[in-house]
């Protein structure tokens, strides 16, 4: 166990945090907001399709699945960088967790 | 005995040999096992047992019929079921997993130091599961009904049977990896349908791809005819109960306990978050097929059944129309049957439409083995959800703190049968629409869990007086708004029942805020515990002040 000091324990939370802010917003925005603008946005056309449609049935859906693949890699990268070992995270989360 | 029988027959069988044979196999043995399967399952598997857990019978046989009927509004169900993933992965999923217990209301409990919240949680997991394992198993009735030519209620019984048999059994250690085989069969059975339209209407084998071409064509199908196109926005309600649904759905979603405890069963905060990573991908994989599915399906119905002659319509009209789900009448007595002349129910377009199209034998047994798995993975989430409710926060936690692990077992593996075979027998008659009530569970969920979660993991002010208060509140308003919506003709912004997280979800949040800052703040061992699921397992925080275990594992 080593003291670490307070400032770098609040830079990753606020690393996290931050990243969390961005993917929420981008997925606020392909979502609410594309449905809120719908009429407007019909007049455009993706592969044939009226672009509020597409993101609807598509368009949303694959920013979800990219979102949150970034947010694996990104945080895995912030891990690093703060040297979390994933190895040492596994053994102390089954000591840690209440199997009772 | 026809060969169509046969086909699908064996292949329903095979499935479910596959699917008792895994939880022989993979038989509880402790109660971490039967709770949380050991917490070592890994992420990419548990992905697939996230989607076969989510993915019920209502995704499976009503999504594309839903998006079909409704054109655009149907869509907020899409995008509110994915989104939801985006909540429970960034702010959920990983810091419960960091909390490390067995169960959602445990969590509450722990958390909020109050067992009143626990007992709370406990019964609206059981509420929330149990409504929606009746559509689950009532689903399962139909498709087996259907296909033995047995009555509906001796193909649930059959389900009921078989559901309770492997989830006793084998508890969370068996249901994984039977899900994980159920997302198999189920997306198996989605894609190639899809596949096979696609190929056939327009050459291209990429539905997701193709299918743009067909939007086109219905539009001008449409404009011919003169009625309201398939992609004009917001036909059937308004644009704020497009948006309060897709947020209801989101939250819920997000909210579920049987979907949350999926990430119990990982090792880390890193596994849960590419669990739920994988999940959305194979979710994805349905979701994103879904409209294109029921865009190839109104296509086929309006130019290939539509204009055909009313004495010489397919043999598979008939069957459909004696389920009472499909109706084509001549109403204008011209001979011939016109597209407004059909009515063809949300529930039966995916099924169907193998017939319709043609896609042979293989095919349409393949889609009611599909289906098979979607119901019963799902029915099996849920069961091990109210049993763990009911075998280790309500009889462990609070009557019977001194059992056995033996004992936990057996209580545990017979209220699962117990679960099952009431909800079987309350499927049997099921009190109204499915999709309703369903709904109705993903409302509950948003104005219950979600706002006791999010706050319980983010602020670390939040105390036991408020959850409970945010809780009832919650609860309230949500049931509140649904009952008045839905027989008291009360409505703001045109949002109906189906709609009504939104304001259960305020009102819990903005009630647990109040009461909380206006009681005792949490002790300080508790805001500690708080503070460190920011923090991965390494690092911990302790009266200000945090450690890093860089010790060596010997």
């Amino acid at each position: 166990m080593k003291k670490i000091d307070k400032s770098t324990a609040d830079a990753y939370f606020r690393a996290r945090t931050t990243m969390i802010f961005i993917y929420l917003a981008i997925g606020f925005l392909v979502s609410y907001v594309v449905v809120f603008f719908a009429e407007p946005l019909s007049n455009i056309t993706v592969n044939n399709i009226p672009l509020h449609y597409y993101m609807g049935s598509q368009g949303a859906v694959l920013t979800f699945i990219i979102l949150l693949f970034v947010n694996a890699v990104v945080s895995d990268r912030i891990d690093k960088k703060f040297g979390i070992d994933d190895k040492k995270n596994e053994s102390i989360s089954r000591g840690n967790s209440v199997e009772h | 005995m026809d060969v169509q029988f046969l086909v699908s027959f064996t292949l329903i069988i095979a499935t479910f040999a596959l699917y008792i044979g895994i939880a022989i196999f993979n038989r509880a043995k402790a109660t971490s096992d039967f709770y949380v399967a050991g917490r070592g399952v890994p992420p990419v598997f548990n992905g697939m047992a996230i989607g076969a857990d989510w993915m019920s019978a209502a995704s499976f046989i009503g999504m594309a019929g839903t998006v079909m009927v409704l054109g655009y509004d149907g869509l907020a169900y899409v995008m509110g079921w994915t989104g939801g993933y985006l909540l429970l992965t960034f702010l959920l999923a990983p810091q419960l997993r960091k909390y490390g217990r067995y169960t959602v209301p445990e969590f509450i409990g722990d958390r909020y130091q109050s067992n009143i919240a626990r007992l709370l949680a406990a019964v609206a997991t059981i509420i929330i599961s149990f409504t929606y394992s009746i559509g689950q198993l009532s689903g399962s009735g139909v498709v087996i009904g259907r296909l033995l030519e047995v009555h509906t209620a001796v193909g649930t019984l059959i389900g009921v049977v078989l559901i309770a048999f492997y989830s006793a059994m084998g508890g969370m250690k068996g249901i994984t990896w039977t899900q994980v085989a159920q997302y198999l069969v189920l997306i198996i059975a989605y894609l190639i349908p899809v596949i096979f339209m696609a190929l056939q209407l327009t050459g291209n084998p990429l539905p997701w791809v193709s299918y743009g071409e067909i939007i086109g064509k219905l539009q001008v199908l449409d404009q011919d005819l003169g009625i309201s196109e398939y992609v004009v926005p917001f036909t059937e309600n308004t644009k704020w109960q497009f948006l309060a649904l897709m947020f209801t759905l989101m939250a819920g979603t997000a909210g579920l306990p049987h979907v949350i405890v999926r990430f119990y069963t990982v090792s880390t905060m890193k596994a849960a978050r590419w669990s739920g990573a994988w999940a959305l991908l194979f979710i994805g994989l349905l979701y994103l097929s879904a409209p294109a599915y029921a865009a190839f399906s109104r296509f086929i119905l309006m130019t290939q059944v539509a204009g055909s002659a009313i004495d010489s319509l397919p043999a598979w009209t008939t069957s459909w129309v004696d389920t009472g789900r499909l109706s084509v009448a001549d109403q204008n007595g011209d001979g011939i049957l016109q597209w407004s002349e059909i009515v063809i129910s949300n529930d039966i377009v995916v099924m169907a439409t193998p017939e319709i199209a043609n896609l042979g034998i293989f095919v349409i047994g393949l889609m009611a083995a599909g289906a098979m798995a979607a119901a019963l993975s799902t029915a099996g989430g849920l069961m091990i959800a109210i049993s763990a409710a009911l075998s280790h926060d309500i009889y462990y936690r609070s009557i019977n703190p001194n059992a056995s692990e033996k004992q936990r077992l057996l209580v545990g593996r017979w209220s699962i049968v117990l679960a099952t075979v009431i909800a079987g027998l309350v499927a049997l008659n099921p009190p109204g629409a499915i999709t309703q009530i369903v709904a109705w569970a993903f409302a509950l969920a948003s104005g219950t869990f979600f706002p006791a979660l999010l706050l319980g993991v983010w602020w670390r002010r939040s105390n036991g007086p408020g959850v409970i208060a945010g809780l009832i509140v919650g609860l309230s308003v949500t049931l509140g708004y649904i009952f008045l919506a839905k027989y008291g003709g009360f409505t703001i912004l045109g949002i109906i029942d189906t709609g009504a997280g939104v304001f259960g979800a305020a009102a819990a949040i903005i009630t647990n805020i109040v009461v909380s800052l206006n009681t005792a703040a949490p002790t300080q061992q508790v805001q500690d515990e708080v503070v460190d699921l920011r923090y991965p397992e390494q690092m911990s925080y302790r009266d200000g002040e945090v450690w890093l275990d860089d010790s060596q594992d010997s």
